[in-house]
């Protein structure tokens, strides 16, 4: 999970600076007094590179998929909750004698 | 019928002879809901700040939407080696969930991205 996130920031932050970039270039064209009509293709590449990051990393920082088959390899152990109805104290431990010293202490 | 509820987590649903429902993990199988609930959300994120840096407005950024819950799903069934069936019951759950819930949060994203490129 530590590199699928770091790679996730990185992709944000190329997407930040692509973005960066085409507040410049709209300033640019706002003093060539031209129309916007997209951004120029290196900050399209940026964008794209930005994404494929960002994919990569939305697809391996939640989690794996665990299986559902109930007989499958991963799913042998069953476990309980740690619920108090399932623990029981009238067992064998009790034939043993007793630890604690019972007197006072001051 | 073969659906079933999501009852408490760590029970396995057994079967019965007489309706052959099938079995299934029922705490996995909502694991592997969240999973691809989050990586929806991010991935729409990501393509509303796509759409507003480039620029599109009205129908071209839902067209843009759609691709990208198109790329991620068939990353999600890549992910899932493509054997759907050991980590879903359905197709419909790795294809269609999450869809319309990503929307909201590409539209959001869309129009941040949109107001801080082009407007201010």
């Amino acid at each position: 999970m530590g590199l699928g996130f770091i790679i996730g920031v990185f992709g944000v932050l190329i997407l930040s600076h692509a973005a960066y970039s085409t507040i410049q270039y709209r300033g640019l064209l706002k003093i060539m007094e031209e129309e916007f009509s997209g951004p120029p293709m290196n900050v399209v590449l940026e964008l794209l590179l930005g994404f494929v990051f960002c994919i990569w990393a939305a697809l391996t920082v939640p989690g794996k998929f665990l299986s559902i088959h109930p007989d499958s390899e991963e799913n042998r152990i069953v476990s309980l909750s740690a619920n108090l109805d399932f623990m029981i104290f009238n067992h064998r431990a009790k034939a043993f004698p007793l630890e604690i010293d019972m007197k006072l202490k001051h | 019928m073969a659906g079933h509820s999501d009852s408490s987590s760590s029970e396995k649903k057994s079967s019965e002879a007489m309706n052959d429902v099938p079995t299934y993990s029922a705490e996995n199988l909502q694991n592997n809901m969240k999973v691809i609930y989050y990586s929806r959300t991010f991935m729409s994120i990501i393509g509303g700040v796509l759409a507003g840096i480039l620029g599109f407005t009205g129908f071209m950024g839902f067209v843009l939407y759609f691709l990208v819950m198109a790329i991620t799903s068939i990353g999600l069934i890549a992910k899932a080696k493509f054997s759907v069936h050991a980590y879903f019951d359905s197709w419909n759950r790795i294809i269609l969930d999450g869809f319309m819930g990503g929307l909201m949060s590409f539209v959001l994203f869309w129009t941040f991205a949109y107001d801080i490129v082009h407007i201010f």
